[in-house]
């Protein structure tokens, strides 16, 4: 796969962040809505240069703590540092340090993929021609060229992922938090994104992504956390946490599920 | 940084003005121009006049348009959002940058270019008064202009943090429906008020002065007159205010980008509902009653959409008829109104439901279930309170020859809204934005021109179906024939039923044959 050539990473911007920090670290983070307890005192530490999943069942909490870690949701409690900056005390240096995929994100719709990379650098005041250079690097390297004349509005669900996905890169972030950077991808631009992240560590970056996959987890990343009702279960090098088992077995005696499906519904197709 | 943001703007509208939206755009364009034009010219007459009255004109104009400033967003839903802060949540900006962003980029668009207009008449009439006052007149336009434009921001942006919870919204939609009423009240205010403003009434002329929407013109007139503690007092606070709003509608800012949108916790679905059921026969069309009147209750945007329509219908008789001018005249026929306001606002009842149309589609049979069960629902919402205002009010006015003209139109009516409103969902779909937590009076999408006029037409039509009614009841006043008279309410049930058998039979044929259309039609721009 030709990823061709991409902008600098590993180059942050801004702040000069402590020497020895983890890329990420989110210690004690909580958050409640009405009466659910969405997320119950999550740590988790992302060390630099490192390939990161965060895997959980549905509604276990993990886009509520990733919201939490880069400044989209305030958390009840706890704290989230990237690089050693606090992201809910300074978050304009936070946020010069991650590029972030949020899930279900709001992008601007009507516009094209090119426009909307070049105003997000320019409002990351990157200079003109940088953002021109990136903007088409981005846009060749991840196929969207083709795409040049369509609006967002019109993008297919990968598309939308790509181009988030180029946003968050633009700017040349030493931290990745993707959530589902996966989903509704087909599998040829999945090898693209999993080829430029596996560059992008390789470069010193950390990527930090959640996902129901566990076969792409166990494959892509060094290091995962296993989130279950709004607490991590188990945490560190994928190695330890699977045990000998393959991750899904894992995972599934972790969360203290059953694979369910073998019992009832004697009526279908009978 | 504001200059990225403008261009953004500018960019997304023009890629928003796509063929028949380029004509509407334009002809909002020309009314929104036209009257920031008619305000500068009486703005600017009234200081031909003299100074005094001139700036008494400026202040009244200054306030209504930041009057309309803030009943607009709420009324045509949650103000400009072509640059959503959302977009900008993961930027390293800080809130007061982000705010004074948005704020220059909401500069740009057609109201706020419309608005520069209409105040420019304070700087045109300043050049009646001499240099001084004029230079006076530009630096306070722009301060009152972002006056205007931030206090709009910041009450629609509280109003939107307030109608996050549930509860909020219900505050929201009665506040919507005020606002769209208090046209009319405010009408009458216009006309109480302007004789008086032209007597220069020293009394009405300070208050006006004393509202921050004054203090310009009042800057103005104090340069005119060398009172230049009112000047530099006027500047120095409308300075003051701005920074205050600014301030907040970063908080507000920040508030929104840091807490969820949606509403997370569990939806309450009451027990009342179990017995509304059993009321309801277990028949496909009884299925489609039970959830369109679960959905008029549950679907905020729904809920107010009916609510205001009802709300209107009844208002308009009632203010007409407070106002002097046909007094009494009006109010028997509250009940008519409600009928037609209520099938002009409502027509979109796929658009309402957004892609959920695939249900019917992919349900064999569900098309005539459907078509029937939404003519129920509506009838059983506003056919209680159309008949109830009918019975009710003739009497109130004392107008007890209007029965059986309320009465004999009331059915007819009734069934002909029923069919046009299901003909019009079907047929002039127009799609409405997901509303996952946002602000439930955000309509976002317009119908555009000729879905618009569509709905006026039908509301011509609505009379079509009152004609028999009507020529009957016509006939029996002039030859002073009760039996006449009392036979356009037979007359009108027959038409009505006819009608709303019809007229829905036609919506049904036309969802079976184009129902992928229609799905298409409806689906909402992201």
């Amino acid at each position: 796969m030709d990823t061709g050539g991409l902008p600098v990473y590993g180059q942050q911007q801004g702040a000069v962040p402590a020497e020895q920090a983890p890329a990420l670290q989110i210690t004690g983070l909580r958050k409640q809505f009405n009466t659910t307890v969405a997320v119950d005192d999550v740590h988790l530490v992302v060390p630099r240069g490192s390939f990161f999943g965060l895997v959980g069942p549905n509604g276990a909490g993990k886009t509520t703590s990733l919201s939490m870690a880069v400044g989209l949701l305030r958390p009840d409690a706890g704290s989230v540092r990237i690089f050693g900056v606090d992201v809910w005390e300074s978050p304009e240096r936070a946020k010069s340090l991650v590029g972030v995929l949020p899930d279900g994100m709001a992008l601007p719709e009507r516009l094209t993929g090119r426009e909307l990379l070049t105003y997000t650098g320019l409002l990351r005041g990157l200079d003109p021609a940088t953002v021109a250079e990136r903007a088409n690097e981005l846009l060749g390297v991840l196929e969207l060229l083709d795409a040049e004349r369509t609006l967002v509005i019109d993008y297919s669900a990968g598309m939308r992922k790509k181009i988030g996905l180029a946003t968050a890169l633009l700017h040349a972030p030493k931290l990745l938090v993707l959530d589902e950077p996966f989903e509704a991808v087909d599998p040829v631009s999945a090898s693209t994104i999993r080829t430029i992240l596996q560059r992008f560590v390789a470069s010193g970056g950390a990527v930090v992504l959640s996902s129901h996959v566990m076969e792409l987890v166990e494959k892509l990343c060094d290091h995962v956390a296993v989130i279950t009702r709004g607490r991590v279960v188990a945490s560190g090098p994928v190695e330890q946490v699977r045990g000998g088992q393959s991750l899904e077995q894992a995972f599934v005696h972790l969360v203290g599920g059953r694979t369910g499906g073998g019992e009832g519904l004697s009526w279908l197709a009978s | 940084m504001v200059g990225v943001l403008i261009r953004m703007k500018l960019r997304v509208l023009s890629h928003s003005l796509g063929g028949s939206r380029a004509a509407s755009f334009a002809f909002g364009a020309l009314v929104g121009l036209a009257f920031g034009g008619i305000s500068l010219s009486l703005v600017m007459l009234g200081y031909q006049h003299d100074a005094s009255i001139g700036t008494t004109v400026a202040s009244v104009f200054m306030l209504l348009w930041t009057i309309g400033w803030l009943i607009g967003p709420i009324i045509m839903g949650g103000g400009d959002e072509t640059l959503r802060p959302e977009n900008f949540a993961l930027l390293p900006l800080s809130p007061n940058k982000l705010a004074f962003g948005l704020l220059g980029a909401s500069l740009a668009g057609v109201p706020p270019v419309a608005t520069v207009l209409a105040f420019l008449g304070l700087v045109v009439g300043a050049l009646f008064l001499g240099v001084l006052p004029t230079i006076v007149a530009v630096i306070t336009v722009v301060l009152a202009l972002a006056f205007t434009v931030l206090l709009s921001r910041v009450v629609v942006g509280a109003l939107g943090a307030v109608l996050g919870s549930r509860r909020g919204k219900d505050l929201g939609v009665l506040l919507a429906a005020l606002a769209g009423l208090s046209y009319l009240p405010l009408r009458y205010a216009g006309e109480a008020l302007a004789p008086v403003i032209l007597q220069n009434n020293p009394v009405l002329g300070g208050t006006l002065r004393w509202l921050p929407t004054g203090w310009a013109p009042a800057a103005v007139e104090g340069a005119a007159t060398g009172n230049w503690l009112a000047v530099i007092g006027a500047v120095l606070a409308l300075v003051a205010v701005d920074g205050l709003l600014l301030v907040a509608y970063a908080r507000l800012l920040v508030l929104r980008l840091t807490t969820p949108q949606t509403n997370v916790g569990p939806s309450r679905a009451g027990r009342v509902k179990v017995s509304r059921r059993s009321l309801l026969p277990a028949t496909p069309i009884g299925a489609v009653i039970g959830k369109e009147l679960r959905l008029w209750w549950r679907d905020a945007r729904r809920r107010a959409t009916m609510l205001t329509s009802v709300l209107i219908g009844l208002f308009i008789p009632v203010f007409s008829s407070a106002g002097g001018r046909g007094a009494l005249v009006m109010l028997p026929f509250a009940g008519l109104w409600v009928v037609g306001f209520s099938m002009l606002q409502v027509s979109n009842l796929y658009g309402f439901d957004g892609t959920a149309v695939w249900h019917t589609l992919v349900t064999p049979g569900a098309a005539r279930a459907d078509v029937r069960g939404r003519q129920w629902a509506w009838g059983l919402i506003v056919g209680p309170i159309a008949i109830i205002a009918g019975l009710v009010l003739p009497g109130v006015a004392g107008s007890w020859w209007a029965y059986p003209w309320v009465l004999g139109v009331l059915p007819a009516l009734l069934g002909c809204g029923a069919g046009f409103l299901l003909l019009l969902s079907v047929y002039w779909a127009f799609p409405m934005p997901i509303q996952r937590g946002s602000n439930p009076f955000n309509q976002g999408n317009r119908p555009g021109c000729s879905r618009a006029l569509v709905r006026l037409v039908s509301m011509l039509l609505l009379l079509v179906g009152a004609l028999p009614s009507l020529i009957l009841l016509i006939v029996g006043q002039v030859t002073a024939n009760p039996v006449l008279s009392w036979l356009a309410v037979p007359v009108g049930l027959l038409v009505g039923g006819f009608a709303a058998w019809w007229l829905g039979r036609l919506a049904e044929q036309r969802l079976l044959s184009r129902g992928p259309e229609l799905l298409a039609q409806v689906k909402a721009a992201g």
